[in-house]
């Protein structure tokens, strides 16, 4: 499918986002807050240095786990697993550190990165094989992989890789060569304060280049135009040559390496080691992304930086009122989907009013 | 000499537009007690909407419906059966799951709570003999054959007492027996004074089976006539708005090279319909046409030959190499092109551009490549090249497939698979639902590829076209060839007879 | 081993109520994704009306309306916005899961959980055990049997049938999904009011996904479904017996048995499921 971006893709979410935030103002008021909150935040997640290396710092995996998501999606499949397969992808990268914690920058970055590819990439591909092989719904077998990883994550974290200097649930360190700068450490290089104090690393220009490179290998290659076909109409691809099977572990494969990804975003460029819980809920938000940008990874971009600023601007709010949790980023989350989801049927309700409007 | 009776129904200048389509323009005619009437036009031509409009599943935008006498409004299907009008459609509209009876009873279930089983399907089995049915009323519709399910549609009319019948091309998927069978017991409800709308676009029948027509073009009434005053030159015409060209034959020519060769195919899964020690043989510049009712064994060996289906005991040879040896991607870069049987779901992505299209099944090929990527100038220039050759409408290649007709669509897959060296071609139901002009210019093509050599497998359900195009006809019934024919011994009537077992002696 | 026997029947109730809902909606044409978010929604409404109204029957009355509210969202993307099922079942699950602590917060200052019942308030277990036992039979009646379950039936196998014969399938689909969402809750009103005291943050750990399993392993008929969620709540059960009961004087570590219940789902959907054929209608 040509990448179209008729007046609709840019409209509709703006729609969302103004009734999204209609409803936040309405609900705040209901319960008795100020809706000046709202403003306070929305502005500290843009306008401000602290705020806006948040929001980038959330927006990098929400870029990964929406792209992996939109990959899927363009092959006709629905990996609900993005959750699971960051956290095998994080872990990894601990495991690797664990074995081999005294590598060098120049072996340990691009190690540290494939382990996080492998990681999220094995996940991906279990969901892919059952399928492929057993005709097992994806849906399922990656909601359920999702819980079966994050429990055997959580036990790694818990006891082999556990830290058992501190009371926290947290792993060891990685070691030193695995540690990846922050942006704020390029811009001290410059005389600036901008970004410091702030978690937003290089991994941000990773994923960018990522979004990137799947844009052109979905459209202008032929293997991304297998994997289109394979999703448009499955028993056609069938028909002309393309193989389901190989296709179906290939693309789940893949995108459970990208949200493998999301653990060099926290491993190695913030944390350095890796927390009980550490992800809020970075993988099925990326279903939202993805969504949103109707799956076009450009758009995944844009759509991440988005739902990257709800989230940093829930966390503000929290902050700023004693009774709201960040669980509200989640109402706004829900209702921007619900108004692009029913898209077509808002459009045909309010022409049809038209209509009668008029007569 | 047609008596005047009040038709009981009358359309009277009908008009409905689909966006920028007319899909019926100014459409006047009527319908009268104890006929069967044939709406015939080809494919595209409007009969569908303003039979839909009469069932009430569409809404005119301009002009009347007269229901015996006094104008009224359809708005729904449920309006129109409490008229006493029923529809039964191209595609049945039938629960497989379901049997034949709950089939029959559904919408209009004797109550919402507990059925009583015996009673309805005592009343139901009344009818049944009325009207002369075979049909097993406590048998899942999914086992049934097609002529049986179309009997379940008709006992769905009847059990809501309808006066008119509308079938919407009801002889698409029978064979030459079951359509004499159909037509026999439309007559007998002919006589109880039913009316009868048979919309269809199979001259043949129409001139055999009805007794008045309304021929419609383009949207538009061409004319309604008696069929008695027709013959099938002036039929054609009228429905195409032209004469219509013959096809052009060549010289018959001797190939002996069996490019394709069947050794004992049998295929043994439990879903489908199983092949049982198939053998033929196809040659070069020849065309063997493989005749047979739907689901007889056509799509399994169909997807045998064209290299999906994989598991299968025998062995098919292309051009002396076994086609196991290839994956069916290499397959088709060897000369050995298909043309599936199910356009929509096997032939063409619908979203897809008419460019991305044409590349489907080649698009791994060097020459529309740039280094790892596709070349968007080489796709495009391919794409424009299909276009032109086969006349495709409307030709901008950045266009959604979906926004072309059945009949382009069906030249640009044709074009796809063609306009290469093609050595063998599988195909299948190439004709199915286009309208004449764009049938006549594939079954010409057809020809001039048997002259340049192509070996050529037709597998189609319309005798016609086999018969018009085939040099050996293969019966296939119940995955096994009962019966061989070449142009001289084939004729419809032995050809329909070994369609369902039968033979002559 | 009478032990093990009740153990199972407790642990199988929610799963028998979120199949039995599942079972209903999915027969209609239309996956549902969405009953871990319905479960939690009226779990979490069964036990905050139960605690600040001192009713269970309350409670349980919130749930239903909530639970079948939730299923409604559900049902209006699917069915009126044309949304995809799976999309949408997504949405309600993470609406549902943001949602409650949000309000657990708002009310009981937390968004962990929300203040415990006391004893004598909690629902009669037993009682909802024993409905969900006897539920798959009435369904199987209702469903196989009578007119309306007939119009069920081809709403799921044969929508355009439906449509042809004068019965909108949509108005079918959203009744059923109404009451499919009040059935569900109450496995919800089983799961905060009768097993447990309070309402946890996401206590429904999955089981939504694990009763859609069992259903699909049920070849979506409603028997063999209630004997597939009792098969699920032994391996349930048997993983609790062993978190605090060693056997060969191994103990496992918690994860471990934790994860049981998943993987045991898992093998049961890839190995023994294969390609199982859902109503024919789902998923357009």
């Amino acid at each position: 499918m040509r990448p179209h971006f008729p007046k609709a893709a840019i409209l509709a979410p703006l729609a969302a986002i103004a009734v999204s935030a209609l409803v936040l103002v309405l609900f705040l008021i209901s319960m008795g807050e100020s809706p000046a909150i709202l403003l306070e935040a929305f502005t500290s997640t843009f306008f401000n240095s602290f705020g806006l290396g948040y929001t980038l710092y959330y927006t990098t995996p929400l870029i990964l786990t929406g792209l992996s998501v939109a990959l899927s999606f363009h092959a006709g499949l629905f990996n609900i697993g993005s959750e699971g397969q960051l956290h095998l992808g994080a872990v990894s990268i601990i495991a690797l550190s664990f074995f081999l914690p005294h590598l060098p920058s120049y072996l340990a970055i691009p190690l540290g990165i494939l382990a996080a590819l492998m990681g999220g990439g094995l996940w991906g591909m279990i969901a892919g094989y059952l399928k492929a092989v057993r005709g097992s719904h994806e849906v399922i077998v990656t909601i359920l992989l999702n819980f079966i990883g994050i429990i055997f994550v959580n036990y790694l974290i818990l006891y082999p890789f556990k830290n058992t200097e501190v009371q926290n649930p947290e792993t060891v360190e990685i070691g030193n060569g695995y540690t990846l700068p922050l942006l704020s450490d390029f811009t001290k290089l410059f005389g600036s304060e901008f970004f410091l104090t702030t978690p937003v690393n290089i991994t941000l220009i990773l994923s960018l280049v990522t979004a990137i490179l799947c844009y052109f290998f979905l459209f202008h290659t032929p293997k991304g135009y297998e994997l289109r076909a394979l999703g448009q109409n499955r028993r056609a691809a069938r028909f002309n040559g393309i193989s389901l099977e190989t296709n179906f572990i290939l693309v789940l494969t893949l995108s459970g390496a990208l949200s493998g990804l999301v653990g060099v975003n926290e491993v190695m460029g913030y944390h350095h080691k890796l927390i009980e819980g550490f992800s809020p809920q970075y993988g099925f938000t990326g279903i939202a992304v993805a969504l949103i940008a109707r799956n076009h990874p450009l758009g995944v971009i844009l759509s991440a930086l988005l739902f990257g600023a709800i989230h940093n601007g829930a966390r503000e709010i929290e902050f700023l009122s004693e009774r709201m949790t960040k669980e509200l980023s989640v109402i706004m989350e829900a209702f921007i989907i619900i108004v692009i989801a029913s898209q077509p049927y808002l459009v045909r309700f309010f022409s049809k009013a038209k209509k009668e409007g008029s007569k | 000499m047609a008596e005047l009776r009040t038709p009981i129904v009358e359309f009277s200048k009908i008009t409905k537009s689909f966006g920028a389509v007319v899909a019926n323009r100014d459409v006047s005619f009527s319908i009268h007690h104890s006929t069967i009437h044939g709406v015939v036009g080809e494919n595209g031509a409007g009969k569908s909407t303003i039979m839909k409009i009469l069932y009430g599943m569409l809404e005119p935008d301009k002009g009347d419906i007269y229901f015996k006498g006094r104008a009224t409004k359809i708005r729904s299907p449920e309006e129109a059966i409490s008229l006493g009008i029923g529809m039964v459609h191209q595609h049945f509209m039938l629960v497989p799951t379901l049997t034949v009876w709950e089939n029959i009873i559904l919408g209009k279930e004797p109550t919402p709570w507990l059925i009583e089983r015996e009673s309805i399907i005592g009343e139901l089995e009344t009818l049944r003999k009325e009207f002369g049915f075979q049909v097993e009323l406590t048998q899942k519709v999914e086992k049934l054959s097609v002529g049986h399910q179309q009997q379940v549609e008709l006992l769905k009319l009847l059990y809501r007492k309808s006066d008119i019948l509308i079938l919407d091309e009801p002889t698409a998927v029978l064979s030459p027996q079951e359509v004499e069978s159909l037509f026999e017991k439309l007559q007998n409800l002919k006589k109880v004074g039913k009316s009868i709308i048979v919309i269809t676009h199979k001259l043949k029948e129409i001139l055999k089976h009805t007794d008045s027509v309304t021929i419609l073009r383009q949207g538009s009434v061409v004319e309604s006539l008696a069929t008695e005053d027709l013959s099938e030159e002036s039929l054609a015409e009228k429905m195409m708005g032209h004469k219509r060209a013959p096809l052009k034959y060549h010289a018959e020519q001797l190939h002996q090279t069996a490019t394709l060769k069947v050794s004992s195919l049998v295929l043994k899964k439990p879903t489908t319909q199983q092949l049982n020690n198939i053998s033929f043989e196809v040659n070069s510049g020849e065309i063997v046409g493989v005749a047979g009712i739907e689901g007889n064994g056509q799509q399994e060996l169909i997807e045998c030959i064209a290299g999906i289906e994989r598991h299968f005991k025998g062995q098919i040879l292309f051009n002396g190499r076994d086609i196991l040896e290839f994956d069916s991607y290499e397959l088709k870069q060897s000369g050995f092109s298909i043309i599936p049987p199910d356009r929509h779901f096997e032939a063409v992505v619908l979203p897809f551009s008419l460019t991305e299209n044409a590349i489907l099944g080649h698009h791994k090929e060097k020459e529309i490549q740039n280094g790892f990527f596709l070349s968007k100038r080489k796709t495009a220039s391919l794409a424009s090249h299909m276009i032109q050759r086969f006349d495709v409408r409307p030709s901008d290649p950045e266009l959604s497939m979906s926004s072309l007709s059945g009949g382009n669509q069906q030249k640009l897959v044709v074009a796809r698979e063609t306009l290469r060296p093609v050595q063998f071609l599988l195909a299948a139901h190439p004709t199915r639902g286009i309208d004449i002009g764009a049938v006549d210019f594939i079954h010409q093509h057809f020809l001039e590829l048997k002259a340049n050599g192509t070996a050529i497998l037709l597998v189609s359900s319309e005798l016609d076209e086999i018969l018009k195009l085939s040099d050996r006809i293969l019966v296939l019934f119940q995955g096994k060839i009962v019966a061989q024919f070449t142009k001289e011994t084939a004729n419809e009537r032995a050809l329909g007879l070994s369609m369902t077992g039968g033979s002559l002696s | 081993m009478m032990e093990l026997l009740l153990s199972t029947l407790r642990l199988s109730t929610p799963l028998i109520f979120a199949a039995m809902g599942g079972f209903l909606c999915e027969r209609s044409g239309v996956a549902t994704i969405c009953l871990e978010g319905v479960l939690l929604t009226s779990a979490w409404a069964a036990a905050t009306v139960t605690y600040f109204t001192h009713n269970p029957y309350l409670g349980a009355m919130a749930a239903l309306i909530v639970g079948g509210c939730t299923m409604f969202i559900h049902a209006f993307l699917t069915v009126k916005a044309k949304t995809d099922q799976i999309i949408s079942g997504v949405v309600v699950n993470l609406i549902a899961a943001g949602m409650t602590p949000l309000l657990t917060k708002l009310l009981f200052g937390s968004p962990t959980n929300t203040k415990a019942i006391p004893v004598y308030e909690r629902f009669n277990s037993n009682a909802l055990t024993l409905f969900a036992c006897v539920l798959p039979f009435i369904l199987s009646v209702l469903v196989y049997r009578t007119g309306l379950g007939l119009r069920l039936l081809a709403a799921g196998d044969g929508p355009e049938a439906l449509e042809t014969s004068g019965v909108s399938p949509q108005k079918v689909r959203l009744w059923a999904m109404s009451l499919a969402g009040m059935i569900v809750g109450l496995g919800g009103v089983y799961l905060s009011t009768a097993h447990a005291s309070q309402f946890t943050r996401d206590m429904t750990a999955g089981r939504g996904y694990i009763a859609l399993t069992a259903l699909i392993f049920g070849k979506w008929r409603p028997i063999p479904a209630f004997l597939s969620c009792l098969f699920f709540g032994l391996a349930d059960a048997l993983q609790i017996q062993l978190q605090s009961n060693p056997i060969f004087g191994q103990t496992f570590p918690v994860q471990a048995l934790q994860a049981l219940p998943y993987i045991v789902t898992l093998l049961v959907l890839v190995g023994f499921i294969g390609n199982a054929k859902p109503p024919l209608a789902i998923g357009k």
